[in-house]
C-alpha cells in the first residue's frame, strides 16, 4: 500500500508540474554565437518526406552547424497536411510561443503579421548574397511583403505549370479515335471511353474523365483545378482573372455560367467519374492507377515518377498516358490552366528578433545556400548518402539505403526543401530516367514536366497574396456551385444571378472589390 | 501545564471545532480512496478549471502578443458575429440535428447490443460479438471514411453495385444531401455502439440473479425478463448517461463530420464546430472560437440542469 502511495504521489507531482513545462524552455541570457557558447535556433520545417521520419540526432549537419556558425539548432518536422500546420503554427502564435523559423503559407502569415508575432525582415536580404541571389528575386519578395514589408523568406516551392492535361493514348488508338482538340471532341473522347469499353474487359467500368475537388482560397476555385482543362475552354481558369477587361473574381464572367452547364452535362451524362466528388486525392490517385478513366489532370511526378508509375505499369503494361494540349473551346479559348509562383515561406518570430538572433538566422540560411550547406541538406554526405556521376549530378549508384534516395538517406535530406530552388541539378537528380519494371518504357518525370510546362497556361500570378474571403462567404460560393452541379439546385440563368445577387450580399462583392484594389496596387492587371 | 489542563484544553478543541476534526477524521479513515481520487482532481483543476480563466478571451479582441488581460475589452462582439453569422441557424440546426440524432439512434442500440450480449448464453459468441462491436470504436475517423467510401462510392461501392444489379440507379450517398445525414448517424451508430454499450452491460451485470430465477419460476419467458426487470433495472444509469450526453448536445462530433462533409452537403453538414475550426481557428480569430465554446458550455449546462430537474420530478432519478 505504501509503495502505491508513492507511486500515486509521484504521479500526482508529474501532472501538477505540466504546466510549469508547458511553454518551453526560455533562454535566460543571450549566447556568445560560438561553438563553446552557441545560439539555440529553433526551426520548424516542411519535411520532404513525412513519413521517411524525423533526422537523426546524429546527423552531421548538427556538428557543422555549432562548429562553423556556432548555432544549436533545435528542429520540429512540422505536419505535412497544410491545414495541420495551419492549425500548429496559429496555435502556437495563440500562446506566443512561436518558433524563431518557421515554415508558414501566407494566409497564415497574414495573421500573424496582424498580431504582431513575425518579425520585418527587410533588411535581412543584404546580409545574404548568395541565398538572395539563388532564391529571392522581386517577386519572391513581394510575397511575403504586406503594408510595405517583408515578414518572411519566400523560397521557390512546387514548380510552377508542372500539372498537364493526360490521355489515355492506348484507349485513343483501341478505339480509332484522334487526339481531342477542341471542347466538342474532348466530350466526344470522353463519351467514347465511357461507354465503348476502351479497355475491352466487357464490363461497364470505365469513364471518360477522372478528377477531385482541389481547391484552395486564393487560386484554385471550386470545383478546383481538376476540372481546368475544361474551365480553359471557357476562359475561367484560375479564381481570379487578372485580365484588364474581367479583373476580379471568374465567377462574374458569363462564361462561368456557361463551363458550368457544360461541366453539369458531363456529370449528368456519366461522363466523368462519378466518384469525383467523394474522392480524395489518393482516392483519384489509385483510380487512375486502376484503369478507371481516361482523362486526367495530374502533376507530372504524380504521374511519371518511378514509384508512382509502376502500379500503373504493372496493372496495364500496354497502356499509355500522353500529354496532350490544352482544348479550346466554343469562344476560342484555351489553357491548361492557371498559374501562379509557388513559393515555401520562411518566418522569424518577433520573439526571436527580441532576443537578438535574427543575424544568427541570416548566417544560418546563408550557410544553407552556401556548397557545403546546399549539397549536405540536398543529398546528404558525398560517398555516404550520394555520387556525383559523370555530369556532376548527385545519384545514389550502389549506396543502399544510406543513399538519399533510400529510407536511411532520406530522413538526412528532411531538411532539402529549404535549399532547393528548382535548378537544373536538382531537377535532374530529382527526375532521373528509368526504364519501367515491367513494361521496360523509358519514363522521365523532367521530360514530363518540360512537356507540361510548353502548353497553354494562363498566368496568375499574383493569385498567392489575394484577399481571402470570410468563412461564411467562402461557404457560400462552394455550397452553391456544388449544389448547382449536383443538381440540388437547378441551373438556369435565373438562379445562377440569384445566385450571384446573394453571393454579393453577403460579402461576395466586398471580396471582388478588395480583390481588384489589391491587383491595382500591386500591379497584377495585365 | 499539566495533564488535567491539557486534557481540558483538548476537549474544548474538538468542542469548537467539531466539523473540522470529523472531517479529518473522514479524510484520515479513507485516506487510500481521497488520495486515488485527487489524481482526476488535479487534472480536472489543471485541465478544465486553470483555463476557465482564460475564457475572458471570448471577451476581449484577443492579440498573442499582449496577452489574455492585455488585449482589448470589445464586450458581446464576438458572440454578436456568431450570432449574425449568415448560416448561424443552419450551424444550430444541423448541430442539433446530429447530436439529437445520435442520441436517438445510438443510445437504443447501445442498450439492445448490452441486453443481447448479456443475454446470450453462448461464451464464446458472446466474446465474438462483444469484441466485433468494440473494435470500430478504436479506428480514426480517416480509416472510417476509407471504409465508407469503399461501401458507399456511386461508381463502384458495395452498396451501389447491390443498387445497380437490381435495377437501380447508383446513388452519391456522401455527395446527396438527402442521405448524408443517414450516412452522418448510422456510422457513429456503427463505429461506436459497442463501446457505448460497456457501461449498460456493467450495469446489467448488477442485477441480482435471483430477480431473474424468480420470474423465470413465474413463468416469465424472456421478452417479459427484459421488459420487467433489465430494462427498470438498467434505467437509471440510461437516465444517468442521457442527462450527460445533453451537457454536450452542441458537440455533434467535429472529427467525424469534418472528414465526410465536402461543400456540396454544407446545407446539412457544417455544423458549430466545423464553422468555428474555419473562422476562428484557420482566420486566427481565437476571441470568436472561445465566444462559440462558451456559448456551447453554457447552453449545455442549462440543458443538464433542466434534465436533471426534469429526471428528478419525472422519474425519481437524477444525477444530483
Amino acid at each position: 500500500m505504501r509503495k502505491l502511495k508513492s507511486i500515486l504521489l509521484v504521479v500526482m507531482a508529474v501532472l501538477m508540474a505540466l504546466p510549469v513545462f508547458a511553454g518551453g524552455s526560455k533562454d535566460t541570457a543571450k549566447a556568445a554565437g560560438t561553438p563553446d557558447d552557441p545560439v539555440t535556433i529553433d526551426l520548424w520545417f516542411g519535411a520532404a518526406v513525412t513519413e521517411a521520419g524525423m533526422i537523426p540526432d546524429d546527423w552531421v549537419g548538427y556538428d557543422i552547424i555549432r562548429e562553423k556558425l556556432g548555432i544549436d539548432l533545435k528542429l520540429t518536422m512540422l505536419p505535412s497536411n497544410e491545414s495541420d500546420q495551419d492549425v500548429r503554427i496559429q496555435a502556437a502564435g495563440a500562446a506566443n510561443e512561436l518558433p524563431d523559423l518557421f515554415m508558414v503559407r501566407r494566409p497564415v502569415l497574414t495573421n500573424l503579421v496582424k498580431q504582431g508575432l513575425v518579425a520585418q525582415v527587410d533588411d535581412c536580404f543584404e546580409k545574404m548574397p548568395v541565398r538572395t541571389a539563388q532564391q529571392y528575386d522581386a517577386s519572391s519578395i513581394a510575397h511575403t511583403t504586406i503594408n510595405g514589408h517583408v515578414y518572411g523568406f519566400a523560397s521557390p516551392g512546387a514548380i510552377a505549370k508542372n500539372e498537364g492535361l493526360l490521355v489515355r493514348k492506348d484507349w485513343l488508338d483501341k478505339l480509332g479515335l484522334e487526339i481531342p482538340t477542341t471542347l466538342d471532341e474532348f466530350i466526344e473522347v470522353a463519351r467514347a471511353f465511357t461507354f465503348d469499353d476502351p479497355d475491352g474487359n466487357g464490363r461497364d467500368d470505365t469513364y471518360g474523365y477522372g478528377a477531385f475537388v482541389e481547391t484552395d482560397a486564393t487560386l484554385k476555385g471550386y470545383p478546383g483545378s481538376r476540372l481546368w482543362p475544361i474551365m480553359g475552354a471557357f476562359g475561367v481558369e484560375g479564381l481570379w482573372s487578372f485580365d484588364s477587361e474581367t479583373a476580379g473574381l471568374s465567377i462574374y464572367k458569363p462564361e462561368f455560367y456557361d463551363f458550368m452547364v457544360t461541366l453539369k452535362a458531363m456529370c449528368d451524362e456519366g461522363l466523368i467519374d462519378p466518384n469525383w466528388l467523394s474522392y480524395k486525392k489518393d482516392d483519384f490517385r489509385a483510380a487512375w492507377k486502376q484503369g478507371r478513366f481516361g482523362m486526367m489532370y495530374e502533376q507530372n511526378a504524380a504521374y511519371a515518377a518511378t514509384a508512382n508509375y509502376a502500379p500503373f505499369d504493372k496493372n496495364f503494361p500496354d497502356g499509355e498516358w500522353i500529354v496532350i494540349d490544352a482544348i479550346t473551346g466554343p469562344e476560342g479559348h484555351a489553357a491548361i490552366g492557371a498559374y501562379d509562383m509557388n513559393y515555401r515561406i520562411y518566418a522569424v518570430s518577433q520573439k526571436a528578433v527580441d532576443a537578438g538572433k535574427l543575424d544568427k538566422i541570416c548566417e544560418l540560411l546563408e550557410w544553407m545556400s552556401s556548397d557545403e550547406g546546399y549539397y549536405l541538406l540536398g543529398w546528404g554526405q558525398e560517398g555516404v548518402n550520394y555520387v556525383l556521376d559523370e555530369n556532376g549530378i548527385p545519384v545514389a549508384g550502389d549506396l543502399g539505403d544510406n543513399a538519399f534516395t533510400g529510407s536511411k538517406g532520406q530522413v538526412v535530406t528532411q531538411l532539402r526543401n529549404m535549399v532547393f530552388y528548382n535548378g537544373d541539378v536538382e531537377l535532374a537528380s530529382r527526375y532521373p530516367t528509368y526504364v519501367t519494371e515491367v513494361s521496360g518504357k523509358t519514363m522521365s518525370a523532367l521530360t514530363t514536366l518540360r512537356e507540361m510546362q510548353a502548353k497553354k497556361w494562363t498566368s496568375a500570378v499574383g493569385s498567392g497574396t489575394m484577399p481571402t474571403p470570410n468563412a461564411d462567404v467562402q461557404r457560400y460560393y462552394d455550397q452553391s456551385l456544388a449544389e448547382f452541379l449536383t443538381g440540388a439546385k437547378e441551373l438556369t440563368p435565373a438562379n445562377w444571378q440569384a445566385f450571384l445577387d446573394q453571393f454579393n450580399k453577403i460579402g461576395g462583392e466586398a471580396w471582388n472589390q478588395a480583390g481588384i484594389a489589391k491587383m491595382t496596387e500591386d500591379g497584377l492587371i495585365r | 501545564m499539566t495533564t488535567a489542563e491539557n486534557k481540558e484544553r483538548s476537549t474544548s478543541q474538538v468542542l469548537q471545532k467539531p466539523a473540522r476534526s470529523k472531517l479529518r477524521r473522514e479524510i484520515s479513515r479513507h485516506r487510500s480512496v481521497y488520495l486515488l481520487a485527487l489524481i482526476p482532481l488535479v487534472y480536472y483543476i489543471i485541465f478544465k478549471y486553470v483555463p476557465i480563466w482564460n475564457a475572458q478571451i471570448a471577451f476581449r479582441d484577443f492579440m498573442a502578443v499582449r496577452g489574455v488581460t492585455g488585449s482589448e475589452w470589445i464586450g458581446l462582439e464576438n458572440f454578436r458575429t456568431f450570432v449574425d453569422s449568415f448560416y448561424f441557424w443552419s450551424l444550430i440546426r444541423n448541430t442539433v440535428m446530429y447530436s439529437v440524432g445520435k442520441l436517438v439512434i445510438s443510445l437504443p442500440l447501445s442498450i439492445i447490443l448490452a441486453i443481447c450480449i448479456y443475454e446470450c448464453t453462448k461464451p464464446g459468441l458472446r466474446k465474438v460479438v462483444q469484441t466485433l462491436a468494440y473494435l470500430p470504436h478504436f479506428l480514426s475517423w480517416v480509416i472510417m471514411y476509407g471504409i465508407l467510401l469503399a461501401l458507399l462510392a456511386p461508381g463502384d461501392g458495395v452498396v451501389n453495385d447491390v443498387i445497380k444489379l437490381a435495377g437501380g440507379k447508383a446513388i452519391d450517398f456522401l455527395s446527396n444531401v438527402k442521405t448524408f445525414p443517414w450516412v452522418v448517424l448510422f456510422s457513429d451508430a456503427w463505429k461506436e455502439m459497442g463501446w457505448s454499450a460497456i457501461i449498460f452491460i456493467a450495469a446489467l451485470m448488477g442485477i441480482d440473479v435471483s430477480l431473474f430465477e424468480a420470474a423465470m419460476v413465474e413463468g416469465a419467458n424472456s421478452w417479459q425478463r427484459v421488459r420487467y426487470i433489465t430494462i427498470p433495472a438498467i434505467m437509471p444509469v440510461v437516465v444517468t448517461v442521457l442527462i450527460l450526453k445533453l451537457g454536450t448536445i452542441l458537440d455533434a462530433g467535429f472529427n467525424q463530420i469534418f472528414m465526410l462533409y465536402s461543400p456540396q452537403v454544407y446545407s446539412v453538414a457544417d455544423i458549430i464546430d466545423t464553422w468555428v475550426y474555419r473562422q476562428g481557428l484557420l482566420e486566427f480569430e481565437f476571441g470568436l472560437a472561445t465566444a462559440v465554446g462558451l456559448f456551447k458550455g453554457v447552453f449545455g449546462m442549462m440543458l443538464v440542469l433542466f434534465a436533471n430537474w426534469l429526471s428528478r420530478r419525472l422519474t425519481d432519478n437524477s444525477l444530483f
